[in-house]
């Protein structure tokens, strides 16, 4: 079973912020929106861009390659091209650390 | 009595508009009708993904096959409309029938532009628009066999990037000093020329094809300044021209394409026009644009579907579309024709830029090389219409979002 791993300090990221990780491997986007860690694989399923270079607009990740839209609380697309959504994880802070469960 | 609504041009546009209406609540008959024989898909993997052979055709497609009778869509795929019949409301279609309609929509598209060149009826001599051109082509495709790819639009550019990533030796022919010089002028193309120097496609510029050589099928081109290029096959990338013949005798007018105004309505009443086939009346740009690219087919085949249910919504989005050359993301937004600057920020030598066209101050478009969210933050600036001082452009600790605001404010 995977558990939690600590990717660094929650206070970081700034409201309305991305960061990409490696967690055991696989590069796990965070978006900071109203007070809530969101976290989602960084990896476009489209073409395979970093979503965190991309922008963030409330609830919504834009991807900077071709623009599709993903909603970070639950991974759905919003907006092609792409077509797959993105897996989510659980996000938390432990003291001042942000964990992901990956 | 319900209504019947018609689209010719079973495309993205047209697939797109079909499922709006249903998206819409509108119960009556919706008749789709498209000259190949496929569902409706998209056409930017053509010269990319799927020529590579990296995406099934299934992945391309605009709505699963099975969405049309579900949603009870008629189709006729593989069928062409020959005719329309705006007194009568009736499109003509090859074969005979005759599909009544309330409202109209053209959704064509374009077709690859004719051209003379002697020897252009051999074998092995290609051009790209549909998944079936795409299959000929891919067929020809195996490491170390020689292509002449005719042209360097983003038809040309894209196929010659594959081909090379393909492992087949490529050399291009254009008629101008580099890739893509039209739309995107000298300095940005020069960028793009090297690109693609470095991934060893070779290139010869201000020069034109005289002939296709070979007996039966090619063997070599020959160009107006004496080359001889020998090859196994070749791409020509000349560019389209949009589909309107069968709306000759509608009165609809037709120049580039089919005249509509904001609302995507043409002249004829009941008869509406989107995507590459529409010369469209663009608000924020005060003139009529024609756009030959995926977000404007995807997004304007819906809007001129709710026009069609009378929701009066005239069509405002800015044009933006990008082209994937090799391990390069380039994306264009915003709509330009001439300008007087060309504002980079970041570095054309890395590779990493956005060069924004202005005129008189204000930015018409921009063009980014891997440097996506710059693109996005600008169209804001492009919507706004109002000048920008250059430096501030270039000022990468100036995010682009606070320029928009402050233009937008003003």
């Amino acid at each position: 079973m995977a558990g939690f791993v600590a990717v660094g300090r929650a206070g970081d990221l700034e409201e309305g912020g991305m960061r990409a990780f490696d967690v055991r491997g696989v590069r796990i986007a965070v978006a900071y929106v109203n007070g809530t860690f969101h976290a989602f694989d960084d990896t476009c399923t489209h073409m395979g861009c970093s979503l965190a270079e991309g922008d963030l607009e409330e609830t919504t990740v834009i991807c900077p390659c071709h623009g599709s839209e993903f909603d970070v609380r639950n991974g759905a697309v919003l907006q092609g091209p792409a077509r797959e959504p993105v897996e989510t994880y659980e996000a938390r802070v432990e003291g001042d650390n942000l964990e992901i469960k990956g | 009595m319900s209504e019947t609504l018609v689209i010719v041009g079973a495309s993205l546009a047209g697939g797109g508009a079909a499922a709006t209406l249903r998206q819409e609540g509108f119960d009556g008959r919706v008749v789709l009708i498209g000259a190949e024989q496929q569902p409706p898909y998209e056409r930017p993997p053509l010269s990319k993904e799927y020529l590579r052979g990296e995406f099934p055709f299934e992945r391309v497609l605009v709505q699963p096959s099975d969405f049309y009778d579900e949603n009870g869509i008629e189709t006729r795929f593989g069928v062409r409309a020959t005719r329309v019949d705006a007194a009568e409301k009736v499109v003509e279609l090859d074969g005979g029938e005759r599909v009544a309609y309330d409202k109209l929509l053209v959704a064509t598209g374009g077709r690859n532009r004719r051209f003379r060149i002697p020897g252009m009826d051999l074998e092995g001599i290609y051009s790209l628009r549909t998944v079936a051109d795409s299959d000929r082509i891919r067929a020809e495709i195996s490491p170390g066999r020689r292509a002449v790819v005719v042209g360097m639009g983003f038809i040309g550019s894209e196929v010659a990037a594959s081909l090379r990533q393909s492992g087949v030796d490529v050399v291009v022919v254009d008629r101008n000093e580099v890739p893509l010089r039209r739309v995107l002028g000298e300095e940005v193309g020069r960028v793009i020329e090297g690109i693609h120097r470095d991934h060893g496609t070779s290139m010869i510029f201000e020069d034109t094809v005289a002939a296709f050589e070979g007996v039966g099928r090619v063997e070599r081109v020959t160009t107006a300044r004496g080359r001889r290029i020998e090859c196994d096959f070749v791409v020509v990338g000349l560019g389209v021209e949009p589909v309107t013949d069968f709306l000759a005798d509608t009165g609809a007018e037709i120049d580039n394409g089919v005249l509509v105004d904001e609302y995507l309505r043409t002249g004829v009443e009941g008869i509406y026009a989107a995507g590459d086939v529409a010369n469209h009346y663009h608000p924020v740009f005060g003139r009529r644009i024609r756009v030959e690219h995926w977000q404007n087919a995807l997004k304007q085949g819906p809007a001129a579907a709710r026009n069609m249910l009378e929701r009066g919504e005239p069509y405002v989005e800015i044009p933006w579309f990008w082209s994937d050359q090799y391990e390069h993301n380039l994306q264009y937004a915003g709509f330009h024709t001439e300008w007087d600057e060309l504002v980079v920020r970041g570095s054309m030598e890395e590779r990493n830029f956005v060069a924004f066209y202005r005129k008189d101050r204000r930015v018409l478009a921009a063009v980014a090389v891997n440097r996506g969210r710059d693109l996005r933050r600008s169209i804001p600036l492009i919507k706004a219409r109002e000048p920008i001082d250059a430096a501030r452009l270039c000022d990468l600790n100036i995010d682009l979002r606070e320029l928009a605001s402050v233009a937008g404010a003003r």
